[in-house]
């Protein structure tokens, strides 16, 4: 459903020899139809610059991603949200004067009160008090990305990337998240990509894929991926460490 | 009595498709055009003929007043006094509105001052819109001046809008807040091509526990040019709150004052402003729902002059 052939995301980096990085360093990877990935890996690993690649916020610098047949590196987020392709922000948008149901009725072109009332219900997570609601600077970072995830979910995705949607979201909203994107699996084969670090989302996830300085290191099931997590819990700076002078991170 | 330039205007002005229900008075070209009254709503030209006096009784609930205005004469400057006497307790909604349609190359403008005295405990919603419309290249102009005086309890909740065509507009405010009133002020002014505005602010926050909140939406577009200026002055223990946000498009341009005196220890003033265009977290998130890059931005506008 989903192939990344050869990827590479790149930009300017002055303090490499090159003046390059790649975030995206080589990926090629399929994504099978209707399964549930987990992407995981440390800060700064590239989680989220692969996320972006596949939904054309980040142009693609070199390779290609096919969906559902196509070439779409080309295409612009647009193109890609109308072929299916949803995504949700790990820092949702917040604007003046739009509420939840005017982003509902954009992502989903409806208007009619009761189907909007109807995939409120369906999504579950989100009050009816929410309706008409601002999504401005005034709503708490769990209501925001509740809006959000239940903005992805009601425009019927075939292709669901989730940008760490746990973030801010308070502990007993999680297990219902959770089985809230398993259902929408189940029942509509959304193909669905999460980025987290959350154990539930592992859990949950048919395959789970760990990135590390721009590349899949292991694709697998969570049994097989404990030991590397651990290992990379350890400590994100130790290619780059050097010592107590310049430890790059923050302890 | 009303063609369909005036329909049209009306209706842009004032939401009204006929005549509205309730008290009215609508002026065309800078005379009477047809005036309701109603058993707690009076209106009556003022002494000097130059506008009109518009009465409400204490106590009186759920009523309204549409005061709309109409140009469509070439060459006219109509400039009107308006008094709104806002009796103890009640609670009215005052709609105003001026529509100029320019067929001509000869200007046309209109300069609407407006005064409100609001008793004790009463509230008023001021709704006021201006527009204008036409394919002659005379030039627009609108100067709306609103004065309010809040009474002891009175709550006024303002808004203040200019939807397009207007090239030149001198828009004032200024409120004079008695003890434990509210005063609330929205006002949304759109500017394309060469057009400018300026708004002036003057709030005087007098009476203990009195409360304004002040918010300003500027959209710039073409090579349009926008002036705020927005003070706020604590007399007493009091809460005011400026807020003014404008986008820039195209080559538009704009200035931003805010400005805060505490002359009471115990006053609490704050402002927040920011100038800039589009944030573009804003357009990538709603370009992923579904919608082309012009139809994000037209929604972002629009929802932010909503």
């Amino acid at each position: 459903m989903l192939e990344l052939k050869n990827l590479y995301f790149t930009i300017a980096d002055h303090e490499k020899s090159g003046g390059i990085r790649n975030i995206i360093d080589g990926i090629n990877y399929a994504f099978d139809d209707g399964k549930f990935y987990a992407i995981t890996g440390p800060n700064g690993s590239g989680k989220t610059s692969l996320a972006k690649l596949i939904m054309g916020i980040n142009p693609v610098t070199k390779g290609s991603i096919v969906y559902d047949g196509t070439e779409i590196s080309a295409l612009t987020i647009t193109e890609r949200a109308r072929a299916g392709i949803a995504y949700s922000f790990q820092q949702p948008a917040r604007f003046k004067g739009i509420t939840f149901r005017d982003l509902l009725t954009i992502a989903t072109g409806i208007e009619d009160e009761k189907k909007l009332l109807a995939i409120l219900r369906r999504v579950g997570i989100c009050p009816l008090s929410f309706m008409d609601k601002e999504v401005d600077a005034k709503l708490s970072g769990g209501e925001i990305k509740k809006i959000e995830l239940a903005t992805t979910i009601a425009a019927n995705p075939k292709l669901a990337i989730y940008d760490e949607p746990d973030t801010g979201i308070d502990l007993w909203t999680i297990g219902p998240m959770v089985n809230l994107l398993k259902k929408e699996l189940a029942e509509n084969k959304t193909t669905t990509i999460v980025v987290s670090h959350n154990r539930s989302f592992l859990e949950a996830a048919d395959v789970v894929m760990i990135i590390n300085s721009g590349r899949i290191v292991y694709d697998g099931n969570l049994e097989g991926a404990m030991p590397l997590l651990e290992d990379l819990s350890v400590c994100t700076y130790r290619n780059t460490c050097e010592g107590e002078q310049d430890a790059g991170c923050y302890r | 009595m009303l063609d369909a330039i005036d329909k049209t205007l009306l209706k842009t002005v004032a939401d009204l498709e006929s005549l509205p229900k309730g008290a009215y008075n609508i002026r065309k070209n800078g005379k009477l055009l047809s005036r309701h009254v109603s058993a707690n709503i009076n209106i009556e030209t003022n002494a000097d003929e130059t506008g009109i006096i518009v009465k409400i009784k204490p106590g009186t609930k759920n009523e309204s007043v549409h005061i709309p205005v109409i140009l469509s004469q070439a060459g006219l400057y109509d400039v009107v006094y308006n008094t709104f006497i806002i009796g103890d307790d009640a609670e009215v909604t005052i709609v105003a509105g001026c529509g100029i349609h320019c067929g001509t190359s000869d200007p046309e403008g209109h300069a609407g001052i407006h005064e409100f005295k609001v008793g004790k405990n009463a509230r008023v919603t001021y709704v006021e819109k201006h527009y204008a419309s036409g394919e002659g290249k005379g030039r627009r102009t609108l100067n709306p001046t609103t004065k309010v005086f809040l009474a002891e309890g009175a709550h006024a909740e303002m808004e203040l809008t200019q939807i397009a065509g207007v090239d030149e507009a001198n828009r004032v405010n200024e409120a004079l807040l008695g003890p434990d009133s509210l005063l609330l002020i929205t006002e949304r002014v759109l500017t394309d091509g060469d057009q400018t505005a300026v708004s002036t602010n003057n709030i005087v926050l007098n009476g203990a526990g009195s409360r304004a909140n002040m918010i300003s939406r500027s959209v710039m577009k073409g090579n349009s040019r926008q002036t705020f200026y927005a003070t706020m002055d604590a007399r007493n223990k009091c809460y005011g709150h400026i807020e003014c946000d404008a986008i820039i498009m195209d080559n538009g341009t704009n200035e931003t004052m805010p400005s805060l005196k505490a002359e009471h220890p115990d006053a609490e003033l704050t402002h927040e402003a920011s100038i800039g265009k589009i944030a573009s977290d804003q357009l990538t998130k709603l370009m992923s729902l579904g919608l082309t890059y012009d139809q994000a931005v037209n929604r972002i506008i629009q929802g932010f002059l909503k």
